[in-house]
């Protein structure tokens, strides 16, 4: 059987409470009684004095009828139980209960032995040697005393002579008293006791289930279904965490643990897509560049070879262009899973959209789609590459068209130069500590891009902290939680070197700053205030707003679901079922996120979809130094 | 009869070979071609050829050991690599295997004849120099 917690938790107070107030009560009880007991018996006592001297003078003058009287008055009344008189030899003289008058007492009775057992009789005693307690025929409990009545010298010189001169005790009075109401009390009293502890008990061990179940069951059996649930692969689990006690901190712990795994699974995913889509685009790359090669080498001897005949020699021009193609598709694929850095020239945007619609202006005559150009005039060269590009624009106009679906559309294309500010817009890509460690962690990404780890050190206790890697927003992941307004420390997670710029402080709140090298013009400076969101590059401030060269494409179809629109850039995410393959936009991804460009979505269901590509005119300085590559 | 190679082709996919002969050939190259790395390797043309072009994958051998074997019995002969891989590594990978030129499919007859014409005219002039 499986004990629980709580019921092992309220036995072991149950038994603790019962033992601890049963002895106390124990304790006061038998105190109480031994109380009342010598109360009564010092009652008792008195009551046996003056019943005494009130019958002396009966006794001495021998006024038998009166002292009759007398003792059977008393010893009838309410509370005693009987009142007798006996002479020196024991036997009952007087008794408020006259069936037993003439009765000799045995010597050796307990009531007698005090006195009567050794060999010299004793003459006086104590009150309390006098008194015993005993049980009358009936059960109930009775309280006898004795009181020896001495020879004085009134008695032997009487004129009755009855007595002489040497006898010390002449008779002994008894006295009864009932203990039955005092013991109806003791037994009420400690019932009462009893009922008291129980009650405690009772109350105690209530009061710890309802601790027990609010502060430890519901909190246990919410962590042990969120550990089942995540067991079971669900990571998007998290457990109420409230409290603010240690279970609180465990279920936030374990919110907090759930989360990454999660995070660190949709990456390993996100990974393993990639990996596919490498090993895919490798296979393909061989499998095709064969049958390419063959249709590229043939075509082309034949264009020089029917260079008198313009008709064919056109035809096979549109062969080898659309052939050359399909070779820097496969190449772009192959370097999108290589993320092989663009080849940047100058390039007119214009130009390239135009280029890339010519290519598919045929499929989308054929499939009723318009297309609506508003290209800017004047618009400066990007540096890009013009065949990546060109498979940007290719791709973007084709979902679109896909979009819009059978019955037709048009798909708006537009080009325009605009100026936006560094923050707010630029990632930071290159960021190392003072030593010169890579601080980019490629495997925890803020936005999809990597995050920027430093370690963090408050209260003692070190954790890591991704810093968004956007310049101007604080979207930062911290490994554990800390409380707004903490100074914390910053160093580097590899060599433990401080990040901390003696020299500079927060613009907002004058707090010390932190900072890494991002690249080899900037440095990016953070508050080191938990919950201040200042944060500077002045390389980047300096430059002003930047200029980009933006590409609008925008279709009239059924736009986007909120759900989808997270996931549309990731590797075999399509939500054209069959048709699609779902690579189109993840390698629209890469190469824009190759160019250091920024590519977004903006869509609602039923009102048609808009991608913004956004290509800077310089190549940002926050990137990353590339590694040499040599060809033959 | 004892013909006079110019060119080898070492390459598994016959539309290759057949392009690459039809392309030379008419450039008036003579050209030899084998379908895989034993036959290549034993071929007569590869003791008297003045250029051979050889893929980097083929069946049962790697084209960087063919390569190696070639170097090692022609040690001043050019040897053009073609691959489907055209990267950084491949591309370093072939050089250090003694390949002179890397050529990356899918190629075009002008990008096939600017690998192999400055050899083979270098090497016509020397070689009708050399003729009785």
């Amino acid at each position: 059987m499986k004990l629980r917690i709580g019921i092992l938790a309220i036995l072991g107070v149950a038994t603790v409470t019962a033992v601890a107030i049963g002895s106390m009560s124990g304790l006061i009880l038998r105190a109480h009684r031994a109380a009342l007991l010598a109360q009564l018996e010092q009652g008792a006592d008195q009551l046996s004095e003056t019943i005494g001297s009130s019958t002396f003078y009966d006794m001495l003058e021998n006024r038998r009828p009166a002292l009759r009287r007398e003792i059977l008055t008393i010893g009838t009344q309410k509370g005693m139980e009987r009142v007798r008189l006996f002479n020196r030899t024991g036997k009952i003289k007087f008794s408020s209960d006259e069936a037993e008058i003439g009765r000799v007492q045995d010597l050796k009775a307990k009531a007698c032995a005090v006195c009567h057992s050794q060999e010299q009789v004793l003459q006086k005693l104590p009150a309390n040697k006098r008194s015993r307690i005993y049980r009358a025929p009936d059960g109930h409990r009775v309280l006898g005393i004795i009181r020896p009545i001495y020879n004085e010298t009134r008695c032997w010189n009487s004129e009755c002579h009855a007595h002489k001169r040497d006898e010390t005790v002449l008779g002994m009075l008894d006295v009864n008293v009932s203990l039955a109401g005092a013991d109806a009390r003791i037994a009420s009293d400690q019932r009462q006791m009893i009922l008291l502890a129980l009650l405690a008990i009772a109350a105690s061990s209530l009061l710890l289930w309802w601790l027990n179940e609010r502060l430890i069951v519901k909190p246990v059996a919410d962590l042990i279904a969120g550990t089942r649930k995540v067991a079971e692969g669900d990571l998007h689990t998290t457990i109420p965490a409230e409290a603010g006690h240690e279970l609180g901190d465990l279920a936030r712990s374990f919110n907090e643990m759930t989360r990454r795994l999660g995070e660190a699974q949709r990456q390993l995913t996100q990974a393993d897509k990639l990996a596919s889509v490498g090993r895919l685009a490798a296979g393909v790359a061989h499998e095709i560049n064969n049958p390419l090669t063959g249709v590229l080498t043939y075509a082309s001897f034949l264009q020089k070879r029917l260079q008198d005949r313009p008709e064919m020699a056109a035809d096979l021009e549109v062969i080898v262009r659309e052939t050359k193609r399909c070779r820097d598709i496969v190449r772009g694929l192959l370097d999108f899973s290589r993320q092989t850095p663009p080849q940047h020239h100058p390039t007119d945007l214009n130009e390239v959209v135009r280029r890339g619609a010519a290519v598919i202006m045929n499929q989308l005559v054929l499939r009723q789609v318009a297309l609506d150009f508003a290209l800017a005039d004047g618009l400066p060269p990007v540096p890009a590459d013009a065949n990546q590009i060109q498979q940007v624009i290719v791709n973007l106009i084709m979902n679109a068209a896909d979009a819009i679906g059978d019955d037709g559309g048009t798909v708006f294309v537009g080009t325009s130069a605009i100026q936006m500010p560094a923050r707010g817009n630029t990632v930071i890509r290159t960021a190392r500590c003072p030593k010169g460690c890579d601080l980019i962690d490629p495997g925890t990404r803020i936005g999809r891009y990597p995050g920027i780890k430093v370690l963090r050190r408050a209260h003692e206790h070190d954790t890591l902290v991704h810093l968004d890697p956007v310049y101007g927003r604080v979207n930062h992941r911290a490994g554990e939680p800390l409380e707004a307004g903490v100074l914390a420390n910053y160093a580097c997670p590899r060599c433990r070197a401080r990040l901390e710029l003696p020299e500079h402080k927060c613009g907002d709140c004058g707090a010390p700053a932190f900072g890494v090298q991002a690249g080899e013009r900037g440095r990016i400076e953070w508050c080191s205030r938990k919950g201040c969101h200042w944060t500077r590059c002045e390389a980047l401030d300096a430059q002003g707003p930047q200029a980009y060269a933006e590409l609008v494409v925008r279709d009239t179809g059924k736009g986007i679901s909120p759900e989808d629109l997270d996931h549309l850039f990731e590797p075999f995410f399509t939500t054209k079922g069959n048709r699609g393959l779902g690579l189109g936009l993840a390698v629209t991804w890469g190469i824009v996120e190759g160019h250091g460009g920024t590519i977004g979505v903006e869509s609602e269901p039923g009102q048609g979809a808009k991608f913004i590509v956004r290509l800077p005119n310089a190549l940002p300085i926050a990137r990353p130094a590339e590694p040499p590559r040599g060809t033959s | 009869m004892s013909e006079r190679w110019d060119v080898l082709v070492v390459d598994d996919e016959a539309v290759i070979r057949d392009a690459v002969r039809l392309i030379l050939g008419s450039e008036g190259w003579s050209v030899a071609v084998a379908a895989d790395a034993a036959s290549g390797l034993a071929h007569p043309a590869l003791e008297t050829c003045r250029l051979v072009l050889c893929d980097m994958m083929l069946p049962g051998m790697s084209g960087l050991d063919v390569v190696r074997e070639m170097r090692r019995r022609r040690p001043d002969m050019p040897i053009v690599l073609i691959t489907g891989y055209a990267t950084a590594e491949n591309a370093t990978r072939a050089i250090d295997a003694g390949a002179s030129a890397f050529l990356a499919k899918p190629f075009d007859d002008t990008e096939l004849l600017n690998q192999v014409r400055p050899v083979l005219e270098r090497t016509d002039v020397a070689g009708k120099e050399g003729q009785p």
